[in-house]
């Protein structure tokens, strides 16, 4: 045994035994493409985290039980249809196969959803009243609608049984229809579903009775709800353990399923998954409170990444299981190498919620770094195994997201590899971003990359600025390159870079420029960059102005994200300024003039500022690219067709190359982001 | 002729003489204890044992087994050709030839024993046993000389001067006073020839018959508990029949060779340790030693007589508890003397009387005693590693065909991968299995080691009451260590006969009949080279070397074989609580055995045993990996699939 052992202790829930501690709690994965059915892609994604050691899996966040609530914006699982079964039992002995165990969260979602598409049907809440996140409006649910879906909690939680899975959640969290008819901000009924303590109760309490008597005693029925909404109208702490205890002594909830904050506010949203500016376990005082008045194990996920963390808040008693949702996605190997005493490989979870936000916007969950995660099914390996071909002289330029991972993969795969840096330390573009206030846990993604290259062996050369003679006298057989970009302030030569008269927000964030007085960030992007130097500015003293002709700062970054910026910006009185074009910088006696115009109307104003700052992307560093590919032998080619197939490179499939492989990804081709960088890197590389 | 009444008379002396040496030898042996030993029926068995089962270990050096074949084989005959041609002056030609003969063989054997002795290794001991082949020389010479005019070669009288013939005749008495006081005074005062007066009896009385016609006996003998001392504190503790053993040792240092606490540079010397008992047995001091020291410390310091406590001045305690109990001295052992059962003896006084455990010796039999496992985790976690796992117990289902003894590896997040993989496995091949849970406790192994029997049998008693409950026709185990209990050790306990028609079997064993029988189907095993670690526990304690070797061909693994392997291989230096009591040396045995596997040039090690895995992947990286053969069939195994049928899939 190890340090480790109050993780490894078994539980029961109900009478199923959990092997350990660790739960990958309910989260919408937006895999169920295929009218909600649990694909391919599901099920490897599930099973890998079984594979990996995972305890318990509560899949399908938010996945329906009726046809009124919509399923296809999220493409969450559809259990409305006895079609879902087989799909179900795939699953289930997918997970079974590795000693997991899993349930799903079932739920109606009422008014927290969109009625503008798949059947249109008119959302439903106790009381009518719209939900702000999602813009929904929605109608008043009758006494003959309720018992309706009732009986549509009831139908899912048998085709959950007959599928074979371990149990049932009933999500009354996140403002879903129970959790409606809970809170006193949403539920203003007068019938007996509503007012009194117990109005409010009876919806949840009716839909736990129907589906504990379908499902039997012995089937786990467990119910996931908040520690307190934050809401001043709403439920609080108080609130929320009278609820706990009222259910809790029916004898029929299995196990509680604890978050911190309601969520139907773009601001409390991200409590419900906090991002990397958040410290560790915010909340996990508010599931300590629920398991001090139940009865039954209590399960509390929110910001709970590491295993020491984990160990510490099981050895304290606060709760019973440990949700490490995210941590999954990052690692689902997590618990296996904690037991293969190989806790320094985990890949942690760092709080970018790339995954969440793109949840949040209907598309597949994926996370920033492990880019194989949900990508399981298309051969996308977690653990890369040694080549049994030929082992091969390989050069990655660049020790940014997309070289690190080039070399670790390239490495992994047991060949040669000499990764060259041009700057004195590794982590590229990530050791930029990490040096804004509150988000300095990105660089974990580097950290880890850093310490697995260096684990791997791969020859690390600093300082080395890479130029064609270098490389040749090298003499890889492979060469990536991933030398990044630059930032583009040239677009608009109005704006002066060429004088001077802007910096870019790479100058503030390391350092190289000191931060003015009186600032004013244009920022064309609108994602982390120009959000993240505006508030380093502001924390270090600068009166900001950021503006941006898009439609708001920050417009292109997640909802679990943004908010926490604006928390900043908008305390340390940062303005924000939309729809304006810079059309001009100049100089001024020792002060800078921008010209600003309206895109809509043309009116031009100015602002006399101390320094003017530009986010407007980068362009590629691509002149070593040129250099090496008209000497390499794909010229530089990737062969897409094979790339988005996850085959090897057609030139790999040969038994020896005829010269040098030039392969380039990342922003040294265009600007995209980390994971694209990394997705690239692994593919291309894991058939090396 | 003259002096005719000399060499008579001289071979009459000395046979006395020896016969005194002899009663007094054998006083020294019967100062130890009792020990029932069938004394007839082994004197009879001696010869066969001699020719047979001791032949077959000295065979393993063909050089030394034909040379002593020839030398000693002539002597023996000799001797008694001698007697009766010399001392009886029995008047036969045919006797006289035959005894000419086998001085010649006598001759050519000794001439080899010179040859070994300009350059001796260093595991053989000097001193007088460099003078041992001219003794046998000039016993040959001499006699061959002496019996000429018995033969008839040489006339009777010659034509010599009386004088000359009075020169020779004392000449070659005096060559016949050395010689054969070497071969007979030596043999029973203390000579090297003492080998062959003590090795012929310790055949006939040894104390593990079992040993002889191909048979193995290496479970330790009970502990009398409730006496008034326990274990083995002074020589005369011992059981005769030990002490006797002690006296047959030849110094050959084939032990030395082969012991790893040695190599390692930890204080044992097996073959000084025998010695050193020689001393005890009979008093005095190691100061005519003439071997290797106990690595690091001095020779001549040590003595002891058979009345005097062991650790208090013969042998240090360090030295008792740098042994593995890995059984390769007893292996090698020509004279089949037993020293893993002596070291054990000795610390069971240590343990049992004086609680002198060192290191974490006290902290682990605590432990057991309060847990029922060495490392005193809670005894309701014994079964957490296999929540995952669908295990039927024991206790629910009363009966299996398999039950599978999970041993405290269950505790050890390592042993786990092997417990699961074996799992994995069994279930394959669809075995009918139940575990403990638990009920299961540690077999005992550690605390015997260790000397605490008083635990061991503790253990073996509750944990043979708990399979009693049961009905099972094997067991099976992952663990050699528990397996050796389960199989050799725990009879002595098993007054109700829980384990009487019960298989025990280790893992590769059972395995490898699942394979032979087509239960299971792996692939072809597609890394780089492998090679096998034999454990202790299940090679040389239990015979069992194919198997493993089976499974690993099975995957298509040609196993690159280590110099030490098999019988020979090298313990890994986790045996017998060594870890635990942990004696400092200059190297660490898990470090050399791992030297062992590089040499093969191998990327992989396969073993049969957690305690070997844990010892070997101790050792820093970069080396070759470690995997118990259970974790390669697993990750090779050939599994049926079953898919659901879904709407609308191809």
């Amino acid at each position: 045994m190890s340090q480790y052992d109050a993780l490894f202790e078994p539980l029961n829930i109900n009478k199923l035994t959990i092997r350990n501690r660790i739960v990958s709690t309910a989260h919408a994965e937006v895999y169920a493409t295929d009218g909600g059915m649990t694909t391919d892609r599901y099920v490897k994604y599930y099973e890998e985290k079984a594979k990996g050691g995972c305890g318990l899996c509560i899949c399908g966040g938010s996945s329906v039980v009726s046809i009124d609530s919509p399923q296809s914006w999220w493409s969450s699982v559809n259990l409305s249809t006895d079609r879902i079964i087989p799909h179900f039992q795939n699953l289930a002995d997918a997970v079974h196969k590795h000693g997991g165990k899993i349930m799903i969260q079932i739920t109606h979602m009422g008014r927290r959803s969109r009625w503008d598409g798949e059947n249109w049907p008119n959302l439903m809440s106790p009381s009518g009243i719209r939900e702000p996140v999602h813009r929904a409006t929605c109608k008043t649910i009758e006494v003959e609608e309720i018992w309706r879906v009732i009986g549509d909690f009831v139908q899912a939680a048998r085709r959950a049984k007959e599928g074979g899975l371990d149990g049932v959640e009933l999500s009354a969290v996140h403002q879903h229809m129970i959790d409606q008819f809970w809170s006193p901000r949403v539920n203003k009924r007068t019938d007996e579903w509503g007012g009194t303590f117990e109005g409010r109760m009876k919806f949840g309490m009716e839909v736990l009775k129907a589906v504990r008597e379908e499902v039997g005693p012995d089937f786990v029925v467990g119910m996931r709800i908040t520690g307190d909404e934050f809401h001043p109208d709403g439920l609080n702490h108080e609130d929320m353990k009278q609820i706990a205890q009222y259910y809790d002594a029916t004898g029929m909830v299995d196990y509680f399923g604890v978050v911190g904050s309601g969520c139907d506010t773009h601001n409390t949203l991200a409590n419900v998954i906090p991002n990397m500016s958040y410290p560790p376990e915010p909340f996990l005082h508010l599931a300590a409170g629920i398991k001090e008045v139940v009865n039954v194990p209590v399960i509390h996920a929110q910001n709970i990444k590491d295993p020491n963390q984990a160990k510490r808040i099981l050895e304290a008693g606060y709760v019973d299981f440990v949700g490490m949702t995210r941590a999954h996605i990052a690692d689902p190997h997590f618990i296996a190498k904690i037991k293969m005493d190989q806790v320094d490989q985990i890949r942690q979870c760092v709080g970018a919620n790339y995954c969440i936000d793109r949840q949040y916007q209907g598309l597949d969950v994926l996370c920033v770094q492990n880019t194989a995660t949900s990508r399981e099914y298309m051969g996308l390996p977690h653990i890369i195994e040694k080549t049994t071909g030929p082992i091969r002289n390989v050069v990655v330029v660049g020790g940014g997201p997309g070289g690190l991972e080039a070399a670790r993969v390239a490495a992994e795969r047991g060949h040669k590899v000499t990764l060259i840096e041009k700057a004195p330390e590794l982590g590229g573009q990530i050791s930029l971003a990490a040096k804004a206030p509150q988000r300095d846990q990105i660089a974990g993604i580097s950290r880890w990359l850093i310490m697995e290259v260096e684990r791997l062996g791969v020859e690390v050369r600093l300082d080395t600025a890479a130029d064609a003679d270098l490389i040749q006298s090298l003499n890889p057989e492979v060469c990536v390159l991933c030398t990044g970009g630059r930032p583009f302030l040239e677009q608009n030569p109005e704006w002066g870079a060429e004088e001077g008269l802007v910096v870019s927000t790479w100058d503030i964030l390391n350092g190289s420029v000191e931060p003015g007085k009186n600032v004013l960030i244009y920022d064309t992007i609108c994602e982390f960059s120009g959000m993240s130097a505006a508030d380093y500015l502001a924390s270090k003293g600068s009166l900001v102005e950021l503006v941006t002709d898009d439609i708001k700062p920050g417009v292109g970054i997640g909802g679990t994200t943004f908010p926490t910026y604006y928390r900043s910006l908008y305390e340390k009185e940062v303005i924000m300024t939309s729809d304006m074009l810079l059309e001009k910088v100049y100089r001024e006696d020792d002060k800078l003039v921008a010209v600003l115009e309206n895109e809509y109307t043309g009116q031009q104003e100015e602002r006399v500022v101390d320094q003017v700052v530009v986010e407007n992307g980068t362009r590629p560093n691509e002149e070593l690219y040129y250099a090496l590919k008209a000497n390499s032998v794909n010229k530089g080619q990737i062969d897409n067709e094979a790339l988005f197939d996850i085959k090897p490179q057609p030139q790999l499939l040969a038994d020896k190359l005829d010269g040098m492989l030039l392969w380039r990804l990342g922003d040294c081709v265009s600007q995209r982001n980390i994971h694209a960088a990394m997705y690239d890197a692994l593919r291309l590389c894991k058939d090396l | 002729m003259i002096f005719d009444w000399l060499i008579p008379s001289l071979i009459a002396t000395l046979l006395v003489l020896a016969a005194i040496g002899a009663l007094r030898r054998v006083n020294f042996w019967r100062a130890g204890q009792a020990e029932k030993v069938d004394m007839w029926a082994g004197l009879l068995a001696m010869p066969k044992r001699y020719l047979h089962d001791l032949h077959h270990v000295v065979e393993r050096d063909k050089y030394m087994s034909r040379t002593h074949v020839a030398t000693g084989g002539g002597f023996v005959l000799a001797m008694v050709l001698v007697i009766l041609v010399h001392l009886f002056d029995i008047q036969s030609r045919i006797l006289a030839w035959m005894l000419l003969a086998a001085l010649g063989m006598m001759f050519c054997g000794a001439l080899f024993v010179f040859k070994r002795r300009l350059n001796p290794p260093s595991r053989l001991s000097k001193g007088p046993w460099m003078r041992l082949p001219k003794s046998l020389l000039t016993f040959a010479i001499t006699f061959f000389v002496l019996t000429l005019p018995a033969a008839g070669i040489l006339p009777e009288s010659l034509s010599l001067s009386n004088i000359g013939l009075t020169l020779v005749s004392l000449v070659l008495a005096l060559l016949v006073l050395l010689s054969l006081g070497e071969m007979l005074f030596g043999m029973t005062w203390g000579g090297p020839m003492k080998h062959a007066f003590a090795g012929a009896l310790h055949l006939a009385f040894h104390r593990r018959p079992e040993r002889f016609g191909g048979g193995r006996s290496t479970g330790l003998k009970p502990a009398n508990l409730g006496g008034e001392s326990h274990g083995v504190a002074k020589p005369e503790d011992f059981k005769w029949n030990q002490l006797l053993g002690f006296d047959a040792c030849v110094q050959c240092g084939r032990c030395e060779a082969m012991c790893p606490a040695f190599a390692a540079g930890q204080p044992l010397n097996p073959k000084k340790l025998i010695q050193d008992m020689v001393v005890g047995l009979a008093g005095g001091t190691d100061e005519k030693y003439a071997g290797s020291p106990y690595p690091n410390v001095p020779v001549g310091k040590a003595s002891g007589s058979p009345q005097e406590i062991i650790t208090e001045g013969l042998v240090s305690a360090d030295t008792l508890w740098s042994c593995t109990t890995c059984r390769a001295c007893v292996e090698e052992c020509p004279m089949m003397i037993e020293h893993v059962d002596a070291i054990v003896d000795m610390r069971r006084f240590l343990t049992l009387e004086k609680g002198d455990t060192p290191n974490k010796g006290a902290e682990v039999l605590e432990n057991i005693i309060a847990t029922d496992n060495p490392n005193g985790y809670a005894p309701g976690s014994r079964t957490h590693w296999a929540a995952d796992q669908n295990l039927a117990v024991m206790k629910d289902v009363k009966k299996a065909e398999v039950l599978f003894w999970v041993s405290d590896g269950a505790f050890d997040m390592r042993s786990q991968r092997i417990l699961r993989a074996f799992v994995k496995l069994l279930k394959a091949a669809n075995v009918n299995v139940a575990i403990l849970g638990d009920e299961e406790r540690d077999s005992g192994d550690v605390a015997r080691r260790l000397g605490d029997d008083a635990t061991f049998q503790s253990l073996a008693k509750r944990n043979l009451a708990t399979l009693a409950q049961y009905k099972f026709s094997t067991l099976v185990t992952t663990d050699p260590h528990a397996f050796h209990c389960l199989k050799n050790e725990y009879a002595d306990f098993d007054q109700a006969g829980a384990l009487k028609d019960v298989e025990v079997l280790h893992h590769t064993t059972f395995l490898n009949r699942l394979i032979e029988q087509g239960m299971l189907q792996v692939d072809r095993f597609k890394g780089g080279k492998v090679t096998y670690h034999d454990p202790c526990y299940l090679g040389r304690y239990n015979g069992e070397y194919d198997s493993p070797r089976a499974l690993l061909s099975s995957l298509g693994i040609e196993v690159a074989e280590m110099e030490r392997s098999g019988y020979r291989s090298r313990c890994c230096g986790g045996g017998g609580g060594a870890p635990i009591t942990d004696i400092p040396g200059e190297r660490r045995i898990a470090d050399m055995r791992m030297e062992d596997v590089a040499a093969t040039g191998a990327e992989l090690v396969a073993v049969g045993c957690q305690q070997c895995t844990a010892m070997l992947e101790g050792v820093v990286e970069p080396r070759p990996q470690v995997r118990d053969i259970a974790e390669i069939m697993a990750e090779h195994l050939v599994e049926q699939l079953v898919e659901h049928t879904v709407e609308g899939a191809a």
